[in-house]
């Protein structure tokens, strides 16, 4: 026989019993704490859309590392004109620091001379102020230790090569005054010296070599082959013949032809999507890999076609 | 009711935090700015610079056409009127001679600067 364990009795006094947990006896707050946070998500995005993208703070103090690249650059050149007119390096300095913003850590002069790089890549030195400009930039840079394809493209020398005409005034000599002793009459018979013809030499015929073949992207001057032919000395050798050849045809010009470019300088206009071998006929082999139209994107996010910067040098 | 007083609010509040951060706190930066967006300060920095390439190589239309950068649509007047304020504020006495050389250049000198102008040609010293 088993026996049954008997409930424990409820309790009989009502203060002996815990208060139940319920939603219904709590103290009622005065506000609703879900409304609360959906109010507050909801408000604060839409706060930030507004304040971000619909109205957002209009900028009046927009410094120049905000700047787009190519106004950047032309801040560049402003900080290079400027060392050459004060020669002040620390004030150039603190003027550079401020293109960089939070980017502190990058080489301040070798971005001058990648920004004078792509200037001069482009229809900037087709003036006499922007090669002057280019000039300075070089100057700035390469006073500090630093070089770029500026120092290619633009060869030093040139700028100091530029004739300059003198014209000399003839000064007026008044005739000497008549002697009254007449001058006695040479007893030596001169012989003249026959006439010397200078014969100008030739820059010596040499072979050349493709040294450098280097790609860049820029709308500006889009699917561009430029070639530049250099001597020993690194001074371009004007009226190279270059030739270009593609599958249906192929196209020989000569460098010098753009004189605002050096006399190193020629270019080519490539057609998208072909290839092209370049060489120098009957002076370089030809290049090993074809130079391909390919299309590219420039910083700004345009679309152009990669344009190649050839360098022939002559073989040692 | 207590609902919707309480969502009331919590929108009130979270707005008056998102326009808070948003305008003040983190506002947009605007980066590819034009140079005719730079601050005045940068602006005034920028045309010194020109004015002290200006000094050096005397190349004026170079000058006119990198002060057109600025979205400046006189330029004379422009670096008349930016020559006197640095007068008047008494800047950098090398940078109010640069800056008068330029304005001299464009024919623009006045009497008040007149102590400033240089004897030297522009690009003639370097």
């Amino acid at each position: 026989m088993s026996r049954r364990r008997s409930p424990p009795p409820p309790p009989t006094i009502p203060e002996e019993m815990p208060p139940p947990r319920s939603r219904y006896n709590r103290p009622r707050r005065p506000f609703s704490v879900w409304g609360l946070v959906i109010g507050l998500i909801v408000g604060i995005s839409g706060g930030l859309t507004y304040a971000w993208t619909i109205s957002p703070i209009v900028e009046y103090s927009t410094e120049p590392w905000q700047l787009r690249p190519e106004d950047r650059a032309h801040y560049m050149v402003a900080i290079a004109l400027a060392f050459a007119g004060d020669s002040d390096l620390d004030r150039a300095v603190q003027r550079l620091l401020t293109l960089q913003g939070q980017n502190v850590s990058a080489d301040i002069f070798q971005q001058v001379a990648d920004s004078a790089c792509r200037l001069a890549s482009t229809g900037y030195v087709d003036s006499n102020s922007g090669l002057t400009a280019i000039r300075r930039m070089m100057t700035f840079y390469q006073l500090q230790g630093r070089t770029g394809c500026a120092d290619t493209l633009l060869p030093v020398g040139e700028a100091e090569s530029t004739p300059r005409v003198v014209i000399d005034a003839p000064t007026p000599t008044l005739p000497p005054p008549a002697t009254k002793t007449p001058t006695p009459v040479s007893e030596v018979e001169f012989t003249p010296t026959p006439a010397r013809i200078i014969v100008p030499t030739s820059v010596p015929q040499r072979a050349f070599v493709l040294a450098n073949v280097s790609t860049f992207c820029d709308a500006s001057i889009s699917g561009v082959i430029e070639v530049f032919v250099q001597n020993f000395g690194g001074v371009g050798v004007p009226g190279m013949p270059v030739r270009v050849r593609w599958d249906e045809g192929e196209s020989t010009f000569y460098t010098g032809l753009k004189p605002e470019r050096g006399p190193a300088y020629a270019d080519f206009q490539m057609e998208e999507g072909k290839g092209y071998i370049i060489d120098m006929p009957g002076r370089s082999d030809p290049s090993s890999q074809q130079l391909v139209a390919a299309t590219c994107n420039t910083e700004t996010g345009q679309q152009a076609i990669v344009s190649y910067r050839a360098v022939f040098l002559p073989s040692s | 009711m207590r609902f919707l007083i309480s969502l009331l609010i919590g929108l009130a509040l979270g707005v008056g935090i998102g326009l808070y951060l948003g305008w003040i706190q983190f506002p947009v930066e605007y980066i590819n700015s034009p140079m005719a967006d730079l601050s005045e300060r940068f602006r005034d920095e920028y045309t010194v610079m020109i004015a002290t390439g200006y000094t050096a190589d005397g190349d004026l239309m170079g000058a006119v056409e990198r002060l057109r950068r600025l979205g400046v649509e006189n330029i004379p007047a422009y670096v008349q009127e930016i020559t006197e304020r640095y007068i008047t504020t008494s800047r950098n006495v090398n940078d109010i001679r640069f800056l008068v050389t330029l304005a001299d250049g464009l024919d623009r000198l006045t009497p008040i600067m007149e102590p400033y102008r240089q004897i030297s040609v522009p690009g003639q010293s370097s």
